[in-house]
């Protein structure tokens, strides 16, 4: 959006400044030609007023050449035409106006054009346009400051979002409320098993306060992390939950965020086998392929809309936290269809 | 007497536990054990139970759900892990929940009250339902429980104590009335053309005068409904023509 033109608190200094231009101009044609007060502002202040909304398109042309890739050439070579065009074809303007005012026949008025002011005429209006160039750079050098800024602090938002999502994914209070439950229940059926699932929930919650504080990790550990996972609700949904994981060994070394797995194998229990009364398969794999870790998280869903569907917001998180960490070369996507949901993540292996 | 009860949990473990506490209760009788709310349904209405201990998240149907169909409305446990939205309106209905995991003293308690209130109507669990903003619409039709999203919905209609719900070409009658469905549905999504009908504004296509002051509302399916005048004011910002 054109900075001046667009915002009308400026317009009126702006045009402030060429009316003072144009008296300053009157003012040199009454003492080096010796035209009449009255003909020299009649002349000189339209034409500047002119001149200004003209030299307003000095914007585009600095827009077109940003400033991170030019060449010294093509500066040199555009900013030098646009100033000479300009410049001409508001000397013609001037011409026209001034003949128009000599052949209406106004008494005294019009001024004396010789080939002298001319030539001053044009290079003081080059000058002026090689100026408003400078000065739209200087401008939109700050434009772009401020824009960078903006964008940073919104990066830095996500990213603590981001973060506030790993934290909340740890902690999640109806997963630990349940599991509780299960091993209140054990302890007086079966004690060893109770003692299992206090020792795999343990571990569970420490490796989830380890590995969070690193911003990588290899994918052998967040894999430990959701098996810890998967064993608790194993317990919990008994024959319902079944998993199918198939990892290529090459990827186990793989560099990853910490908890970028285990919230998705939650979501596929919670979204997916919690609403199936028969319950299923959650499968997770890993690949590499060249310089590419390809990871799919999927399982089964009910073909009939859930009271629990998700909104998506976790997904969404976690695209925007991968893509804070990869810039554009990761990719994830997720596609859902009548009976199954399906999320699949590339990451860079080498960063 | 002896009460009969039934235990409505989808985790085995969390209904052994329930087993477990129960055991010292011989006034109380198993007399079933359901992990989803479609079976819960059958149940109850087969079984007609003194009790029912009932966790309300659960596949196919929430705790909620069961009740709004089965139309129980005393001698109800709820049972939940955390779930911090329902929990609000179930103090707010002074409508008694354990949470898991709970203690055998607290079980008891909870046991007590249910007895001492054992066959007294509830009227707070009907408005606890009615309070509940709808995500799909849950109807036993012939022994089937039917599950329609909102999203399908076409229109609903009122014949005299039911509502006739139409979505995709089908049609379900429940028994409830179009005021109290209206007031749970997003009034974004679902408008009051008529005294007798709901519509969804995207399943219309248009609007058509029929006369001086008689507009009808054409849907994409090509049904067309009654528009009252007063639902014409509700209605008109929609379809400016």
């Amino acid at each position: 959006m054109y900075p001046i033109l667009f915002q009308l608190r400026y317009l009126p200094w702006y045009l402030c400044a060429w009316a003072i231009a144009g008296v300053a101009l009157a003012w040199i044609l009454v003492i080096t030609q010796g035209t009449n007060w009255n003909a020299a502002l009649l002349f000189s202040v339209p034409a500047l007023l002119v001149y200004g909304f003209m030299a307003t398109s000095a914007y585009y042309i600095c827009r077109s050449l940003p400033l991170a890739n030019r060449t010294a050439q093509r500066v040199i070579f555009s900013f030098s035409s646009a100033s000479l065009l300009s410049a001409f074809v508001w000397l013609c303007l001037c011409l026209l106006f001034n003949n128009l005012v000599i052949a209406i026949g106004l008494q005294g008025l019009g001024i004396a054009m010789t080939p002298q002011l001319i030539a001053v005429l044009f290079s003081v209006a080059c000058l002026a346009y090689l100026v408003s160039l400078l000065t739209h750079d200087v401008l939109i050098a700050f434009e772009n400051i401020r824009d960078a800024e903006l964008k940073r602090s919104a990066a830095q938002v996500l990213a603590r979002d981001a973060e506030l999502q790993v934290l909340r994914s740890q902690i999640n209070p109806h997963f630990l409320f349940n599991s509780l439950n299960s091993i209140s229940a054990l302890t007086a059926i079966d004690a060893s098993a109770a003692r299992a699932m206090i020792i795999e929930l343990g571990s569970f919650f420490r490796k989830s306060l380890a590995l969070s504080s690193n911003t990588y990790i290899a994918l052998s550990e967040e894999l430990a992390l959701c098996e810890h996972y998967l064993a608790i609700e194993k317990i919990r949904f008994d024959n319902r939950l079944t998993t199918d994981i198939a990892i290529e060994p090459e990827s186990l070394s793989a560099k990853v965020p910490p908890m970028f797995l285990q919230p998705l194998v939650e979501n596929a229990i919670k979204h997916g086998i919690c609403n199936l009364s028969e319950g299923g398969v959650v499968s997770i794999m890993s690949a590499v392929h060249e310089t590419w870790l390809y990871m799919t998280i999927s399982n089964p869903i009910d073909s009939q809309p859930s009271s629990a569907a998700g909104t998506g917001t976790g997904l969404k998180n976690l695209k925007a936290r991968l893509e804070n960490l990869y810039g554009d070369r990761v990719r994830m996507t997720w596609q859902k269809n009548q009976t199954s949901f399906r999320v699949e993540i590339i990451i860079p292996l080498d960063f | 007497m002896t009460l009969q009860l039934l235990i409505v949990d989808d985790e085995p473990l969390a209904r052994r536990l329930t087993r477990e506490y129960l055991a010292k209760h011989s006034d109380i009788n198993i007399i079933g054990e359901c992990a989803n709310g479609e079976d819960a349904v059958e149940a109850i209405l087969k079984l007609e139970p003194d009790l029912i201990l009932l966790d309300i998240h659960m596949p196919r149907l929430s705790g909620l759900e069961v009740l709004e169909i089965t139309g129980r409305s005393n001698g109800v446990i709820f049972t939940t892990a955390y779930d911090q939205y329902a929990l609000k309106a179930f103090d707010l209905h002074a409508v008694d929940y354990l949470l898991k995991p709970f203690s055998q003293e607290r079980f008891d308690e909870a046991i007590a009250r249910a007895k001492t209130l054992q066959g007294v109507q509830h009227t707070n669990i009907p408005v606890l339902i009615a309070e509940t903003r709808l995500e799909r619409i849950v109807v036993r039709d012939r022994g089937q429980v039917q599950i329609i999203p909102l999203a399908d919905i076409d229109y609903i209609e009122a014949q005299d104590d039911y509502i006739n719900i139409c979505w995709q070409g089908k049609s379900v009658l429940k028994t409830q009335s179009l005021s109290s469905l209206e007031a749970q549905l997003n009034s974004q999504e679902f408008v009051r053309i008529h005294r007798s009908f709901i519509v969804r504004l995207s399943a219309i296509k248009g609007l058509e005068r029929i006369s001086k002051d008689a507009q009808v509302a054409v849907l994409h399916n090509g049904t067309k409904l009654p528009v009252s005048r007063t639902g014409y004011e509700r209605i008109k910002l929609h379809f400016v023509n």
